[in-house]
């Protein structure tokens, strides 16, 4: 059954489609980060998301900790996981070339999945909290309270990230070993210190979208590689190497979802989604919003 | 300038490799590329305040004598000395805090930065320990080249000259006592070289930095420096004064082909 939606439902689908994307957005400004600086495709950052699931899940159940007052311990936390992780294992791998860095992310992946197995159980769970169910009207319009809260601490992390990045003297460090790594290095730049730090704000992000997921939707340990392939075609729109860019990439894949879900059905949502990415890969590789490279 | 000479002095003494005036050494150099020899068994010395010009055809090896020299890659065999102190094996970023920085033929500023942000990297992250003033020093080295009106242009929309100009502020930035110079020529007009002749001047007298330069522009290199040295299929084919290697055999037979008799 399809049809085309009123002027009122377009907007509602328009809404519930950016709230989604954000999410997608959120956990593809890290992956593009972590690429962008280190080359690294780190295809576990799905699963990283799920795991700050889970542990706001446990944050809830054991010590009543809401949600949003859990990033403030999520974050920390998994900034120092980036770090030894980039330390422990990628700063070694990566000499070895990308290839063996996307098979050490693949494992990574397969490790956590099954670790969370083991921990929580391959149920499918959820976080409830007092204002899970409440919403507003505006208009013909519902927005749910969860929803918009959650995309607003999405919005404030996007902005941290990109003031972190613009302004501060480490951050054009990044900026510049991402543009040009050998060059970096002969300006001084340790490139290993730059990575470790761009792997602990990429792995903060998939902490950060790893929340806002688990206050909206159900999950389960498996869940996470769906996200990261949902990240690298937010990054396919976004074009590489820009935190706005991953972030409305996001937000464009979102309501392209949310779309197709109403107008055509949502077993179609994903197939459309991925048609999309083909079809941007083959045509604008450097992104729907990203510049042509330059030629030399 | 004169605390920084003692320095020289200091360290001079204390090592048994260095003799005189040499602060950076290359002793028996070879690099392969499988099975060429990109460079092989090159020697040289770069004497304090002296510009050293590097030239030969291509291939000769010259950009690969800047990546060993930067730790780019490592050689083969060999050892290469700073102030007497063996550098072999650090890494990039170590070795330009120790005082070796350069410039890339390609111009490679960060494109997405203004010039004085490029500059701020250079002066924050090059030296050790970290200077003090660094905006001061940021805008004193784009004063030098003449960009202290477009530090605060991006620099993808500066022309080339000025981005090489500003490639030569960011590599001073860092106070090195040799500065690696690879093509700063290539792409300009006659009047921008005639700027760039002045910068590199300027800089080896009021920075007392050693330069180290490659160059296709044979006028340009013979009208400043000191010394030349001259590389052939990775070998050191002649070294000297500009006047003697105008009038060597074997540099002309390499630049212009062996007379047929």
């Amino acid at each position: 059954m399809s049809y085309f939606p009123s002027l009122a439902v377009f907007f509602q689908i328009i809404i519930n489609g950016t709230f989604l994307g954000t999410m997608y957005g959120v956990a593809a400004i890290g992956l593009s980060l972590i690429f962008g600086c280190m080359q690294v495709l780190f295809i576990a950052q799905g699963t990283m998301m799920i795991l700050a699931a889970y542990s706001v899940f446990w944050l809830v159940y054991f010590m009543s900790i809401d949600p949003l007052i859990s990033i403030l311990i999520i974050i920390p936390v998994f900034l120092v996981l980036g770090w030894i992780m980039y330390k422990g294992m990628f700063q070694r791998v990566s000499q070895a070339g990308p290839s063996s860095t996307l098979l050490l992310a693949f494992g990574l992946m397969v490790f956590m999945e099954s670790m969370m197995l083991f921990i929580w159980s391959p149920n499918i769970r959820s976080v409830k909290t007092s204002y899970s169910t409440s919403a507003f009207q505006i208009g013909d319009i519902t927005i749910s309270v969860s929803r918009l809260i959650v995309t607003v601490v999405a919005g404030i992390a996007t902005c941290l990230v990109y003031l972190f990045l613009k302004k501060t003297m480490t951050g054009k460090a990044i900026r510049g070993v991402s543009e040009d790594r050998v060059t970096g290095m002969l300006l001084g730049i340790n490139p290993n210190r730059v990575s470790a730090i761009t792997f602990a704000i990429g792995i903060a992000m998939a902490g950060v979208a790893g929340v806002a997921t688990c206050l909206i939707y159900p999950f389960d340990p498996y869940f996470g590689f769906l996200f990261s392939l949902k990240a690298l075609i937010a990054i396919a729109f976004g074009g590489l190497g820009s935190v706005g860019g991953a972030l409305l990439g996001g937000i464009i894949l979102g309501i392209l979802e949310s779309l197709s879900s109403y107008t055509i059905s949502p077993g179609w949502a994903d197939a459309i989604a991925y048609a999309a990415f083909i079809l941007v890969l083959i045509f604008r590789p450097q992104g729907l919003l990203g510049k042509a490279a330059d030629k030399v | 300038m004169n605390k920084n000479e003692s320095q020289y002095s200091k360290k001079n003494n204390s090592k048994k490799d260095v003799t005189g005036d040499d602060i950076f050494q290359m002793k028996s150099i070879t690099k392969r590329f499988g099975g060429l020899k990109a460079l092989n068994d090159i020697s040289f010395n770069l004497k304090k305040n002296e510009i050293t010009g590097l030239i030969g055809p291509n291939g000769a090896g010259k950009s690969t004598l800047f990546n060993v020299a930067t730790s780019i890659y490592k050689p083969d065999s060999g050892k290469i000395f700073l102030m007497g102190e063996n550098i072999t094996g650090k890494r990039p970023h170590q070795i330009c805090w120790m005082g070796i920085s350069r410039t890339f033929q390609l111009a490679k500023t960060f494109l997405s930065m203004t010039a004085l942000e490029n500059v701020l990297v250079g002066a924050i992250y090059g030296h050790k320990p970290r200077a003090r003033n660094v905006r001061q020093h940021a805008m004193e080295v784009l004063e030098l080249v003449g960009l202290e009106t477009k530090s605060d242009i991006i620099t993808s929309q500066m022309t080339l000259s000025d981005r090489r100009l500003l490639e030569v502020a960011r590599a001073l930035v860092s106070q090195p006592f040799i500065m690696l110079l690879d093509e700063p020529m290539a792409g300009l007009n006659p009047s921008e070289i005639k700027k760039m002749l002045h910068v590199i001047e300027k800089a080896h007298k009021e920075r007392n930095v050693s330069i180290l330069w490659v160059e296709h522009k044979v006028e340009a290199i013979f009208s400043l420096c000191n010394r030349i040295i001259v590389l052939e299929y990775g070998q050191k084919i002649a070294e000297g004064k500009p006047e003697e290697i105008a009038q060597n055999n074997n540099v002309i037979e390499a630049y212009l082909g062996k007379p047929s008799s």
